[in-house]
């Protein structure tokens, strides 16, 4: 079987060889097809059979990336992947808003905790704080604004089948243009010096005062926002003034004034 | 664990995320729908920016993050604003709704079919009650006031 399959790809020039013997590529070309059917569709089986594409999918992917030599760290990234990308699949694919919104906030939680197997504890907390206020507000406004009978017709179409085919098939190319780009960099990751010998100095490095990993990280990472990012953090502070005022200003231009209300009512 | 293999698989989570958020964006025509996938965008951005920091063991990237997640407050408070806006003047979150915008000689967009709804699929979450029961107003339940 290798060995016909072999034969048959060595009759393809180079540059494309390479390409088609990639489990990335056929992953990208199932996970494509697989989402195109996922969206909102009129076909029967559209939604089992775009799963199935997906998990396909992911599974080739997950084959092609590099291992990270240990394997409870590896599980971990690996659940928390698919968490993060299945829901975040699943905000896509909803049909009504509100499951699209309770998607896309267990997508954040997976994102919160890939930030903590990096080791970014503030930001996976920050993230959590945030963005689940944000969530819950626009759940409630999705509770709000979206019809109670059934749902929208504009939730159960897209633009039309080309504008999705485009849309699916775009995303899919910037994937495959950003793994491309890195093949160097998975090359050498898989090598299997690499792996044997760890840097220990950068390891080192990372643990030390002042590194990413240091067990008084929120407090480094504290200093140098008030320290070195002193200016960016007053931007920042007089943005989300501004964006305040903004909204309020937009929210009020709804609402007919005053003077307009008094005459409606006079007359 | 090897750190360059970690970065490679960052990079290409965070990049399968803004995909995902990109796809999202073209193809939903629900506006809340649509901010909810450029916020999926961001978070890509800001996986692949952790990535970075910590294979260069520089705070840049963390800090990056922070500044994003700032300006995503930002966003998401106008954007709501504007939706709320845009909901109640079209009556719907259709983005379509809002075509009249398009330049001078564009053809108008249509709907050409709309696919009948399955009874499969008109599920709606189950919220469980919590607390006591208001008393109820049956006038009231008549004529409800729009909200």
């Amino acid at each position: 079987m290798t060995a016909w399959l072999q034969k048959l790809a060595s009759g393809i020039p180079e540059p494309a060889r390479h390409v088609l013997t990639c489990a990335t590529f056929w992953a990208l070309v199932a996970g494509v097809i697989g989402v195109w059917l996922l969206l909102p569709t009129r076909l029967r089986y559209g939604k089992a059979l775009g799963s199935l594409l997906v998990a396909i999918a992911g599974v080739l992917f997950a084959f092609d990336l590099p291992l990270l030599g240990d394997w409870a760290s590896q599980v971990v990234l690996w659940l928390l992947a698919a968490v993060t990308l299945g829901a975040a699949i699943a905000t896509i694919a909803s049909q009504s808003p509100i499951y699209s919104a309770i998607w896309f906030a267990l997508s954040l939680l997976g994102t919160a905790g890939l930030f903590l197997f990096q080791g970014a504890q503030f930001l996976a907390g920050a993230t959590v704080v945030v963005y689940a206020g944000a969530i819950v507000v626009t759940f409630l406004f999705v509770i709000m604004l979206a019809q109670p009978e059934g749902h929208a017709r504009y939730d159960r179409l897209t633009w039309g089948g080309l504008p999705k085919i485009l849309g699916v098939v775009s995303a899919g190319l910037l994937v495959g243009i950003l793994t491309f780009m890195l093949g160097r960099a998975k090359q050498e990751a898989t090598r299997p010096t690499e792996m044997a010998a760890a840097p220990a100095g950068a390891v080192a490095a990372r643990h030390a005062e002042g590194g990413v990993l240091n067990e008084r990280h929120v407090a480094n990472l504290g200093r140098r926002l008030f320290g070195e990012h002193l200016l960016s953090v007053e931007v920042a502070g007089t943005l989300l003034l501004v964006a305040l005022v903004g909204a309020v200003a937009i929210a009020i231009q709804g609402k007919p004034r005053l003077a307009q209300r008094i005459e409606e009512a006079l007359r | 664990m090897s750190e360059l293999a970690l970065l490679y698989n960052f990079l290409a989570i965070g990049g399968l995320l803004f995909a995902l958020g990109l796809i999202g964006f073209l193809v939903r025509r629900n506006m809340i729908v649509m901010f909810l996938c450029a916020e999926m965008m961001l978070q890509g951005i800001s996986l692949s920016l952790v990535g970075f920091g910590r294979y260069h063991n520089d705070w840049g990237g963390q800090m990056l993050v922070i500044f994003i997640i700032t300006v995503a407050a930002c966003e998401a408070g106008i954007a709501l604003a504007l939706i709320l806006m845009l909901a109640r003047r079209a009556g719907n979150l259709d983005t379509a709704a809002w075509q009249d915008l398009r330049e001078d000689g564009q053809p108008a967009f249509l709907d050409r079919q709309v696919p009948e709804e399955r009874l499969e699929d008109r599920v709606w979450p189950h919220l469980t009650p919590a607390g006591s029961e208001p008393p109820r107003d049956p006038e009231r339940e008549l004529h409800r006031p729009r909200v």
